[in-house]
């Protein structure tokens, strides 16, 4: 089980009330007004009554204000162990989230807590346990990765031995092999993020901070990285706050979602729920006009079915028959090949398309572009 | 693609574990993390753990500094003298163009360079201090500048003590030596260190502070000999407070017996030296801690 065995798979994620009495960007004026646990009713208690303590952030009311743009309002919601996805367009306040959670950057108000300890107060005990992924680059070109990791781990707080150690085995979970060995400003982006990611696992954190891991880097280059963060969240057994804009990354590496806009909360919840089970099976079979034949069995045994693509959508919403034995059997008597029979998840764009709809009509299905409101 | 939740079963052991091991031995305090931020800057600063061609240019300097301490050292071994054909201290005033280009050349690899490709904000995401950070970086600079400065002495120490030329006066004279090199190097790390620091390109930064190093001593040196001409040594007295080679020029004038233009003649304007040497060295060192500290909260 490790050291981590004791969390909760599950980040119980609260919603903040709406507070009606300031607009989006309205709170300029007094900024630390809405602060801590007196605030606005009914925030920071967990939604879904976990057990306390298991929070690796708890964040309540927080606010930051640079003058010109307000980056937070009043943010309130708990992070658990597991993946953590953290989504929202540029500016929607996800990288100045990650910096006050290091505890590099004052908040304006309220409070958060990083594995227990105070972000205004304790930054340096917070920054011992956490590895962080900055967005941008950060990899001096003259020095090797190997050097450099082993550097950044006894940097982090591990004598010299430990340092290469740790170095050693950390490049090779990122997949960095003899290239380890070259200055880094001959490195591919791919090799570089990977680099990145050795270095914010040097010292064994307890959670790591990944802000865009997957930028700039080409499909095959991402789906690997996508497979690291999915390998350190579950069987490394370190937390993970992975930032992105791409819904649909976070949707496969992620078991929770929290989306940002305009530095509020648009919603906190489990991935699963997020994409849950739209009562529709996909079917795919092989055969002799295969889709059409098929099409007009089920629907002649009293089963709603259409074609989409190659496949074959079949409602299992309703009936107390089983669909899927019923299919089976369909199949079995045509003589066709059944290829394929799944349960039909959403997308987390389907989500904030039906919020769209639902909303404001705009409807262009884009979470990133929805308008401020409050949360759902 | 497969559901990613049902990678691993909730809370089971994995099996198809690739290995990773959570670290649970010691961990070091600040004080631990600070030395070795140091030593790894000091090793940076000759180019150490870095690309060969960053090797380079810190050891071409550093050999033609040594040079001509190997030089006097031969022909001592030759010539029949008794007494060094250069003073200890005199050597550092020799060498100060190759010195110069030394601390403008590698204050950026120690400051600009993280600055510059973002290294800053992974130091900054580690348990260190941004204070903890600078004051590092600097002593890091400090001590490549005194192994420039004082490699030759040591060499020339070796030697004169070789050849018997008297052990207590070589040492007092080395003393001597010793204490005006670390107040040249703590003036030297921190201006360089500052111009770095608020430099993003390193062109930038070994412009301005060779610019301001060996420029700013041509202006002073040419006022310093125009006053003796002028028989008003004053004026070349005051004007040596205005760079760190004149400075150390001054200094040098006073407290050993080379010849230079317009020595501090008074106890008053010796003090004076030392008052604005240690001073220029604490507000430069103050100015970096303040640069960081914004650097941190921007």
């Amino acid at each position: 089980m490790g050291r981590h065995g004791g969390r909760t798979r599950f980040g119980g994620l609260s919603e903040p009330a709406p507070d009606a009495a300031r607009g989006p960007r309205a709170g300029t004026g007094q900024p630390a007004t809405g602060a801590p646990a007196t605030g606005a009713p009914a925030t920071g208690q967990p939604a879904t009554g976990q057990p306390g303590g298991t929070a690796v952030v708890r964040v309540d009311g927080l606010t930051k204000d640079y003058g010109s743009v307000l980056a937070l309002d009043s943010l309130t919601l708990d992070i658990g162990g597991g993946t953590t996805g953290l989504v929202g367009a540029n500016g929607a306040g996800k990288s100045t989230l990650l910096k006050l959670l290091l505890g590099l950057i004052p908040p304006t108000g309220g409070r958060a807590e990083v594995l227990g300890h105070d972000i205004a107060t304790e930054g340096e005990a917070i920054r011992a346990a956490v590895g962080y992924l900055p967005e941008h680059d950060c990899l001096p070109p003259d020095v090797s990765a190997s050097d450099f990791v082993v550097h950044m781990a006894m940097v982090s707080g591990l004598p010299r031995v430990a340092a290469r150690e740790r170095a050693a085995e950390v490049l090779r979970h990122v997949g960095l092999a003899e290239e380890r060995y070259r200055p880094m400003g001959g490195y591919s982006t791919g090799m570089k993020q990977k680099a990145k990611l050795a270095q914010a696992l040097a010292h064994d954190p307890r959670l790591v901070l990944l802000d865009e891991p997957t930028n700039g880097l080409d499909p095959a280059a991402r789906e690997e990285m996508l497979g690291l963060v999915r390998r350190i969240g579950h069987d490394f057994g370190i937390a993970v706050i992975v930032t992105s804009h791409l819904l649909g990354e976070l949707e496969r590496v992620s078991d929770n979602v929290v989306v940002l806009d305009g530095g509020r909360l648009l919603r906190a919840s489990r991935t699963d729920e997020f994409l849950d089970a739209t009562g529709v099976l996909l079917l795919e079979v092989l055969g002799d006009d295969a889709q059409a034949r098929m099409t007009a069995a089920l629907t002649a045994a009293g089963v709603a079915a259409a074609p989409r693509g190659a496949m074959i959508t079949v409602d299992a919403a309703e009936g107390a028959v089983d669909v899927r034995d019923l299919i089976r059997d369909t199949a079995s008597d045509l003589g066709l090949g059944l290829v394929r029979l799944q349960v039909d998840h959403r997308r987390i764009e389907d989500v904030f398309a039906d919020a769209d709809a639902d909303g404001d009509g705009d409807g262009d299905g884009d979470a990133a572009h929805a308008a401020p409101r409050s949360a759902p | 693609m497969t559901d990613p939740s049902t990678a691993t079963p909730p809370g089971g052991t994995v099996i198809h574990d690739l290995g990773y091991r959570p670290y649970t031995g010691a961990r070091v305090g600040p004080g631990a993390i600070a030395r070795a931020l140091t030593l790894t800057g000091f090793r940076n600063a000759f180019g150490l753990g870095r690309s060969g061609k960053s090797k380079v240019l810190p050891f071409i300097l550093l050999a033609l500094n040594l040079l001509p301490a190997v030089i006097v050292g031969g022909v001592l071994a030759f010539a029949d003298l008794d007494r060094l054909p250069i003073g200890y201290a005199q050597y550092a005033s020799s060498t100060q163009v190759l010195l110069g280009i030394f601390v403008a050349s590698q204050a950026p690899v120690l400051f600009s360079r993280d600055l510059r490709h973002g290294t800053i904000s992974l130091y900054l995401a580690r348990p260190l201090r941004s204070s903890t950070y600078a004051l590092a970086r600097w002593a890091a600079l400090l001590g490549a500048t005194l192994v420039f400065l004082l490699l030759p002495v040591l060499i020339l120490y070796a030697v004169a003590l070789l050849r018997e030329l008297g052990v207590g006066e070589q040492t007092r004279q080395a003393g001597i030596a010793l204490g005006m090199a670390v107040l040249l190097a703590l003036s030297l790390a921190g201006v360089s260190g500052l111009i770095a620091s608020w430099s993003t390109r390193r062109g930038f930064a070994v412009v301005a502070t060779i610019a301001l190093l060996v420029v700013g001593n041509g202006v002073v040196t040419a006022i310093q000999g125009i006053s003796e001409d002028q028989g008003r040594p004053v004026v070349g007295e005051v004007a040596g407070l205005f760079s760190p080679y004149s400075l150390y020029r001054g200094l040098m004038g006073a407290w050993t017996d080379v010849r230079v233009p317009t020595p501090p003649s008074s106890t008053g304007m010796v003090l004076a030296y030392v008052a604005v040497f240690v001073g220029l060295s604490v507000g430069c060192v103050a100015a970096l801690l303040w640069r960081y500290r914004r650097v941190a909260t921007a």
